[in-house]
Parts: C-alpha cells; structure tokens; sequence
C-alpha cells in the first residue's frame, strides 16, 4: 500500500500552530478558534492531538470540510452525529485508515503530540501502534484468545514466552476479561460472545501500549449487558489512555465522554464538554439533533 | 393480482387497502406452492441427475473392468473314447484344432486320426509313410501352433509331418478339413547316419528352417539343420542337412526341447535335472550347464516350452510346478533361473500342456486333478479335480475355450474351459514382474505388439508414476507463480488493475490444450533443448532480477515514482521480465560455450543424466501453463474474500502489508489457497492432450525431471483406439482409467476434507 499518497495542504504553515511548549504545557485558549467551539475552555487539559483545517475528500466528493479539532489527553472524547456525517472518517484519519481507500484524499493536518502524522516519512505501521483503533463489529483473527493479544506484540518481534504471557494475562485483565477467559486461552477467539470478542479486540489493542485508542460505534452490535461493560471498560482505561469514541448513541456519549463533538454533513458543528453540549447547545441543529428532531 | 374489489374502495375508517384481498391472495398463496414445489422438484431432479450421470460413469467402468477379476471355470461334456483306443496302440498325442470341433491322435504305429470333439467319430484318417521295416521309436513336436511333428524311427530317420486345417465354405458353411503335409517331403530324412534308433527327438520350425535333435539308442546327441528347397515345377523337395553332434549326456532322458531361436537346447533328466547346451555354434555345440531344477531328490516328470520357447515350465514327482528360463549374467554366461513357482499338486505332475498364445499352461496330476496357470500373473487360475484316475494328456485348444483331458485308459473328457483373462492379478499390475527374457523382475508397460508369442507386460506403475511425476512438475512450476500471483492481484493491486488482470488469466484457461501441447512438444522442446542453461538462468535470474528491481524502485527518488499511477507499480516489472528473459536467452549460446564444451544437454548426458527431447521439464512448464488459471482464479477470489474488518483489524494494531497477509490473509484463506491447488492437482491429473504431445510417452519408473513419462490419461488415448474391444489390454485400460478416477476422487476428496478442517479453524462469524 502506498502510505505517500495524501496530499497536504501547506497554507496553514506554521504560524498558528503548536509548539512543543504549548502541547506540553496545557492549553492556551486564545488561540482556539472561537467559531469553532465558543464554549470550549479546555485550559485545564493536556492536548494529545490536534486536527488542523482538515479537508477529506472521496473522489470528488468532500467528507470532511475543514474539521479543527483538539483532543485532551486521558480523556474520552465523543464524536456524535447522524449517519454519514464522517464522524467515523474523522476517526479514521487519526490512523491513517484511510490511506487504505484508494480514491481518498486529505489535505490539512493532524498532529500527535507535536508531529504531524501525515507529514512524509511517517511510519504508518508504528503510527497504528501509537493510535490502536477498535472497530464497530468485532473481528477477532481466527487464531486462539491467547493469540490474538499476542499478534500485536508478535509483529513488534516479542518472541519471549514469558513476556508474551505476562503481557497477555495484563492486558486481558486490562480489559476485564481475564476472569472469564483465563482457563481457554487456546480456544478459538470465535467461541467468545459479541460482547467479549469487543473486549478481546480491546485487549489486544492495549496489548502493545498505545497512546491513543480510537472506538469506532464499539457496542453498536452488542446486546445491553455487554454494551454497560464496554462502557465501564471504557471508564477504566481513560486513566491510562486518551480515547476518541464514535457513537450515534446520545446516551453512550454522555455517560462515557468528557468531551463531545456533534458533526452534520461533514462539518463539525460544535464541540464542548459533554455536560454543556447536552443541556445547553449553542448550536440550533445540535439542540435539534439531542432533542431527536432529526437522526 | 393487485386487482381486487375493494383495493381502490375505501374503507369505512377511509383506510383505503393496497393489498390484494383475501381470495386473490389465497390464490396467489397457491401458485406461489406450485412453484415452489416444481422448482424444489426440478432442482433435486437435476441434483440427483448429475449424481446418477457420475455413478453410472463409475459403473461403467467397473463393468468393463469386472470380468478380469473373473475366476476361471471348466465345464466336463460327454466323454468318449479316443478312436484307436486299446492296449494294442500307444497314444503318442492328442491336439484340439483352434474352432474346437476337431480332435487329433497321434499313435505309435504312424495314424494321424483326425475326429469330432464332441462325439469321437473318426473324421478322416491319415497314415505317416514310414520305410518298410521300420517303427516311431521317439515323438516330438515344435512349437504348438506351427502344428509340425517329428516321428524318430528305429533306422536313425525322421519323419517330419505338418498338420494344416484348411478352412472350405460349401453352402455357406465353414467346412474344417484337416490335412497332413511333410515339408521335409513323404520321405524320411537322415538324423544318425549310423542307422541307431532314435530314442528321443525334439523338433523346431522357423525361418531359418528345421532343427531336429535327437539321441540315438547309444547315447549320442545329434542336431541336424535341414533347410528345403522345393522346385516350383515339379515340386519336388530337395533337403540339404547339415549334422553335429552334441557332447553326450550320460544319464536318463525323457524329453528334449529345442527352442525357436535353434540355439539352446535342454535335456530333461527324469532323476530332477534339466541339462542346458548352447548350439549356437554349429559347429562346436556344448553343454552349458546341469542344473537340479526338483528340490529334495524328487524326480523330473515333465517339461515344456512356453510359447516363444523363451522360458520353460517344469513339473516334478512332487507335484511342483515352476517356471524357469536362461539368465545372462555379468559375465555374458546364460543359466537357468527360477522365475516363479505355482501352486503345487499333491500327486506327481504327469503332463504339462502350453498354450498356444499366451503364456499360460494346464497341467495334470496322478491323482486325477487339473490346473490352469498363468505364467506372467504367477497365478494358478484353478486346480480341480476332473479325473478319478490318473490325467495321461491334455489337449487345449488354440483359443483356450475348450479342452480334450485324456485318461490313462483313452478314455477323452471334454471341457469347455472360461479362462478370458489369466493375465491380470494384483501382483501382475502393481508389482515387479519377471518378464521371460529379462534378468530380473521390473515394471514395464509394453501391452501389445506384431507378434504372437510376445509377452503382454501390463504394470500400471509406470503409467502411476508418471502421471504422478507430470503433475508434480507442473504443479512445482504453477503453484508459486499462481499462488503469489493471486496473493498479489487479490491483496496489493489496485482495483482497476485487478480488473484487467484477473479476466486475462482466467481467459488462459480457455486455451484448448492440445495447443498447449503442441507448442509444447514442437517448439518448446526442441528450444529447452538448444537453449537448455535458459532454463536455469531463469529460474535463478527472474527472482533475483524482479526483487533487484523491487529494490530499485524503492530507493527510485520520488518525482521518478510519480510517473506510474498509483497500484501500478508492478507493470514497471513487465519490461524488467522481458528484459530478463531476452538476457538468459541471449546468453545461453556463451554460456554454453564456455561452461558446457557447446551444449549443456551433451553434458548432462556425459554426466550419466539421461536426457530426453520431451521431458518432464517441458511438460511441467506447459502443464503449469495450464493449470495456473485454475489454481490463481481460485485462490485469488479466496485471498480477495478475506473480511476486510480483519486486515483493517490488523493494519490497525501497527501490522505492515506483508506481516497483515502472512499473520491474518493467508491463514484465513488458506482452505481455499489449498483447495485451489488440490483442484489444480487434479487438473494436472487427468490432463491429456499435453503430455499425449509433450512427453514422449515413454513408460518409465523415474523422477528425472530430463527424462518423459507415460501418463495414465495419454496411455488410454494412445492405446484404446488400437487395442481389440473386449480384450485383455482393452479391460486393462479401462481399469487405468478408473485408476485415474479413483486417483482425482482421493486426491479431491482429501482436499475437501482438509479443506472443511481449515473452514473450522479459520470460519469467521
């Protein structure tokens, strides 16, 4: 695959951009783009990433249309809007995913920490590392439980048996399903239920110690039960990890994230703490979207 | 349908019904069933049809092939007495002419009578000329079917008689009369010059004219090679013999054989020997060897030439019965080697009678019981008991459909014998074989050829190995290049690409074969052969040069890269292939020149490596042509098929391309990867036309790639247009054809179940 192909955009320069100061000594929120969230004081929040005037287009279509954005670290952020309003497309420019649908073009830029992951000479497979990345239906790798944490480790050339165990049983248990899988872990990861074969997935994303975790509809497919545990999951892992979640679900968003961002027709609308977003919306067409008026 | 009375009247709440009412839906309801039901019917008809087509090929096969597992049978008719039957005449023979109807006996005193088989009625009568004062002291006859005999007499001549059947249509009707002729004329010829009786004498007719041998009442050996000239006018015969005579043999004699080649000669010695002389020298005859060919002091009862005299068979006092015939060895010396052994009598075996065209013989016991044998099948075919008493002679006719078994009292027992396919056993078709006139036991293919006493060898291991070995080359060349082929397309090119690429292979596949092979066998060969370090240079050059250029273009600065579209990057690699190959071309001559002394085909021979213009080598290559399309449409829609969410699931844990389809793509295609090479297997299997026109069709036992095979499929095409229906060979092809059924149905069948067995394994959802 050629990871080269996207285009970027050089008229941001550098002029309004971070420094390694501002990333790393919390935010200066003058420098927030007031049209773009009026209501977002992030001055308490270390910054992970920052989305800078990105365009996406599919072909000729445009999916994105220049989306700024910053995300807090150890936090949850939630993306939510109706159906194909690139909230998971946004999503999936934080891995580079997109570098894998042949006609998609990206112009603006997204930097982690103070590095623009679309700049040229980016690993792309050691960015997927940093940014680990759950889908919306599980998908296990038809290999045993034990191996599919293991896989991620295997291709950073872990060979030790010791290691590998250890790093399995810690991130199983990171993602509260060690209990219940600690006597199979040769099993095929398909025997699992929905709901675990999600927390599997997240386990092997923890698995190899990434930054960023990025949740794209993570219980859309499960049933209640497993969808509550998913949730609490997602409450314990945001001490350790910043989490970006897409959810067309209102209630999930607001139990779970600290920040939301509503998009319409790809363009993000408004983004703010999730207290403010839900009761007080500056926006008219996100009161009409959390009141139910369209989705 | 939608028609129905109130489905345009509103109703009273105004609801006004779209749907079809309820009459109207029932019957709709109806139709829908019969539908259903017919088309529920059609398809298992249809189902069960091509189920029931493939059966009945089976059961066709099998029919075919069933009646060589038949067992033989006689059937006894009505007995009768021979025509000059009493203790007054001494039967020296008894023949039974090839349509079965017309016995011969042959008695001391001269009479050749000739009689119905079915009754005994004397037919016609005929008496040998014998010189006043004169009586047959010794009988011998040549090879059965030339029908000639030899009457020793007790004045040192011999009186040569020929039996002929002419064959006459009176009416319409065949009409069989037979007739006594002497080639040597009416008169006797001179064997011992001294005018001693002739105890024993062995008589032999071919080409190169007559041989009689003979021992006198005094212990000497003669020879005697009579050739004849008859003057086309008065036709009058002129015999002109030259004599020799043997070293002598000083112990007892029963019998003496001369073979057709007028060579070797072998003296039976009843005390269990059988004495070899070589007279291949006329003039300097000698005794090659004596050999003990009974066990444990047991006596020599009888022996015979197969027919072709190549190989004997000798039947002892214990009943034994062997097959036994000359061996070179390192030194060039002949002896005589115990081919085989059959199943015993538990009497002493009294008469051996051979057939006339193959290689089975029957023989008779003292205590009244019979066997069939077959020489090159090892098989005692059947031993019964047919006679309460001693079995003195045994006549079988020239088709081996009927018998004449003779008692001691001349009493004559027909049977009608059903013995179609004697040559076939397990042993025969899968084992090594000692065919009479080679040194050891072998697998051969040699079913037919121009003359009669010739040895069908019919061992359908050549034709498995290398129907195996074909396809093991072609698949050695296919496999990789269809299996990366179809990784490539289906996982790293881009869609368009794919598009263009993944038709024009499969259309490969609609290349008629036989054009395959005849590329192969005309032009390809001859090219391998001329061109053979091309080959070689390849194999090593295409990889290494295509990830040379791999490398190239990966450290290619960017704007150069920018030039091909995006998922192109491998039609950079077509320019570099032929760039390659035009290399190993052009170089082969110099490479040649300089490494091989000017041909690498040469030097392999010198290497002791045979070499054959239509080899395996060029087979695999354009078998491989063929097969490729199989195995990369399969395996390319296994590899495309893949759930997306599982490489994405993989690239998004930090897997490259290359870890994302060794970790997650391969294994979980692999049941299809697998089943698309097993289908290509069986392709190459049963593939024909190619290696009918490519491998030279030599029946060999070997894996070297420069040397041909002869497949089971080519064989049945080749062979099966020639071979008489109903025969033997003919059978015997069919059963290779079911051989290669029941090959691609294990092979296939295997694949399906490894096949299920990876499915479990690596199903997703």
């Amino acid at each position: 695959m050629t990871e080269s192909r996207t285009t970027h955009s050089k008229q941001n320069g550098n002029d309004a951009m971070t420094s390694t100061e501002q990333s790393s000594h919390g935010f200066d929120a003058s420098q927030l783009r007031s049209s773009d969230a009026p209501q977002l004081n992030l001055a308490n929040e270390k910054l992970k990433m920052d989305v800078q005037h990105l365009n996406l287009f599919y072909g000729n279509d445009q999916a994105l249309k220049d989306i700024n954005l910053v995300i807090p670290e150890k936090k949850v952020t939630a993306f939510i809007g109706p159906s194909g309003c690139g909230k998971s497309t946004l999503l999936r420019c934080f891995n580079r995913m997109n570098d894998l649908v042949d006609i998609c073009r990206i112009e603006g830029k997204i930097m982690l920490d103070d590095k623009d992951i679309y700049a040229r000479g980016v690993d792309v497979a050691e960015l997927r590392r940093q940014i680990g990345m759950v889908f919306q239906k599980p998908n296990p790798f038809p290999k045993s439980i034990y191996e599919n944490v293991a896989y991620g480790l295997r291709l950073q050339g872990v060979k030790s048996k010791r290691v590998l165990d250890e790093v399995v049983e810690k991130s199983l248990r990171g993602a509260a399903l060690w209990d219940e899988v600690k006597d199979r872990l040769e099993d095929n990861a398909f025997g699992l239920s929905g709901g675990q074969q999600q927390r599997l997935v997240i386990a092997r994303a923890i698995a190899i110690e990434p930054e960023v975790i990025l949740l794209d509809e993570p219980a859309s497919a499960l049933d209640p039960i497993s969808t509550l545990k998913i949730e609490e999951l997602i409450n314990e892992l945001k001490d350790q990890y910043t989490i970006v979640i897409v959810t067309h679900n209102m209630q999930q968003a607001a139990r779970v994230s600290d920040y939301t961002a509503f998009m319409y027709m790809g363009e993000m609308v408004e983004y703010s703490d999730t207290d403010s977003l839900f009761t007080n919306p500056q926006k008219k067409r996100t009161e009409d979207y959390i009141t139910g008026r369209y989705g | 349908m939608t028609d129905s009375q109130n489905a345009h009247a509103p109703d009273n709440r105004g609801f006004r019904h779209l749907l079809p009412d309820a009459e109207a839906r029932k019957k709709q309801r109806r139709r829908r069933m019969i539908n259903d039901k017919l088309s529920a019917f059609g398809i298992s008809m249809a189902g069960m049809g091509v189920v029931g087509a493939l059966a009945l090929i089976f059961v066709y096969l099998f029919s075919e092939v069933t009646p060589l597992l038949r067992s033989v049978s006689v059937t006894p008719q009505l007995g009768y007495a021979l025509p000059a039957a009493g203790p007054e005449t001494e039967t020296l023979h008894v023949i039974l002419d090839r349509y079965q109807e017309i016995g011969t006996q042959i008695t001391r005193d001269g009479r050749i009578i000739f009689f119905e088989a079915d009754s005994g009625e004397v037919r016609s009568e005929f008496t040998v000329p014998l010189p006043e004062g004169t009586e047959v002291t010794s009988f011998g006859y040549g090879e059965k079917r030339d029908g000639v005999l030899a009457f020793g007499l007790s004045n040192g001549q011999v009186m040569v008689a020929k039996i002929e059947y002419e064959l006459t249509y009176p009416q319409n009707f065949r009409v069989t009369v037979p007739k006594v002729t002497y080639p040597l004329g009416e008169a006797p010829v001179d064997v011992d010059e001294q005018g001693q009786a002739l105890t024993q004498i062995a008589i032999q007719e071919s080409s190169r004219g007559t041989v009689a041998v003979a021992r006198t009442a005094d212990q000497r050996l003669l020879v005697n090679a009579y050739r004849t000239q008859r003057n086309i006018f008065s036709g009058d015969v002129r015999v002109t013999a030259t004599r020799t005579e043997m070293p002598t043999y000083p112990h007892a004699v029963t019998r003496i054989l001369v073979d057709n080649s007028q060579r070797n000669v072998f003296i039976a010695d009843p005390a269990g020997y059988v004495a070899y002389y070589d007279i291949a020298d006329v003039n300097n005859p000698s005794m090659v060897e004596r050999r003990r060919v009974i066990e444990g002091g047991q006596r020599l009862t009888n022996m015979a030439f197969m027919v072709g005299t190549v190989s004997l068979v000798i039947g002892g006092e214990d009943g034994s019965l062997a097959q036994w015939q000359l061996v070179r060895d390192d030194q060039n010396q002949h002896s005589l080697a115990r081919m085989r052994s059959f199943v015993p009598h538990k009497a002493p075996v009294t008469f051996i009678d051979t057939e006339y065209t193959r290689k089975g013989f029957l023989s008779g016991a003292a205590d009244g019981t019979l066997g069939i044998h077959f020489g090159t099948s090892s098989r005692t075919l059947l031993q019964e008991s047919v006679l309460d008493s001693t079995v003195g002679r045994i006549a079988i006719s020239p088709i081996n459909g009927r018998m004449l078994v003779v008692d001691q009292y001349d009493g004559v027992h027909p049977y009608l014998v059903d013995n179609p396919h004697p040559q076939i056993s397990f042993r025969a078709l899968w084992q090594k074989v000692w065919y009479e006139g080679r040194g050891a036991p072998d697998y051969v293919w040699q079913a037919s050829s121009a003359t009669d006493e010739f040895e069908p060898k019919m061992s359908l291991v050549p034709l498995t190995v290398g129907t195996l070995k074909a396809a093991f080359f072609a698949m050695l060349i296919a496999m990789p290049v269809a299996v990366m082929g179809a990784i490539y397309s289906a996982y790293f090119m881009t869609p368009r690409m794919r598009g263009l690429v993944k038709p024009s292979i499969e259309i490969m596949e609609a290349l008629p074969t036989v054009i395959l092979g005849f590329l192969a066998g005309l032009w390809l060969a001859p090219f391998v052969e001329d061109n053979l370090p091309v080959v070689f240079t390849m194999l090593f050059g295409l990889p290494l040069g295509m990830l040379l250029a791999g490398y190239i273009w990966y450290r290619l600065p960017q704007q150069y890269k920018n030039y091909v579209p995006a998922g192109w990057e491998a039609a950079v690699l077509i320019p570099v292939v032929l760039g390659i190959g035009w290399f190993c071309v052009a170089s082969s001559p110099y490479i040649q020149l300089y490494f091989f002394d000017g041909s690498m085909r040469q030097w392999f021979t010198d290497q002791g490596i045979n070499y054959d213009q239509r080899n395996a080598l060029v087979v695999g290559i354009a078998m491989g042509f063929a097969v490729i399309p199989t195995i990369f449409s399969i395996a390319e829609d296994a590899v495309f098929n893949v759930p997306k969410h599982l490489t994405q699931g993989s690239l998004a844990l930090g897997a490259t391309s290359w870890q994302t389809v060794m970790g997650v793509v391969l294994p979980t295609a692999s049941p299809g990867i697998f089943s698309a090479v097993m289908i290509g297997f069986g392709r190459a299997v049963g593939e024909t036309m190619i290696v009918v026109m490519a491998t030279g069709n030599s029946p060999v036992v070997n894996f070297n790639i420069f040397e041909g095979m002869r497949t089971l499929s080519a064989n049945v095409a080749v062979e099966l247009p020639e071979t008489a229906v109903g025969s033997t060979h003919f059978r015997v092809l069919f059963l290779a054809a079911l051989v290669l059924l029941v090959m691609t149905f294990i092979v296939n069948t295997i694949a399906e179940i490894v096949r299920q067995r990876l499915r479990a394994r690596y199903s997703n959802l």
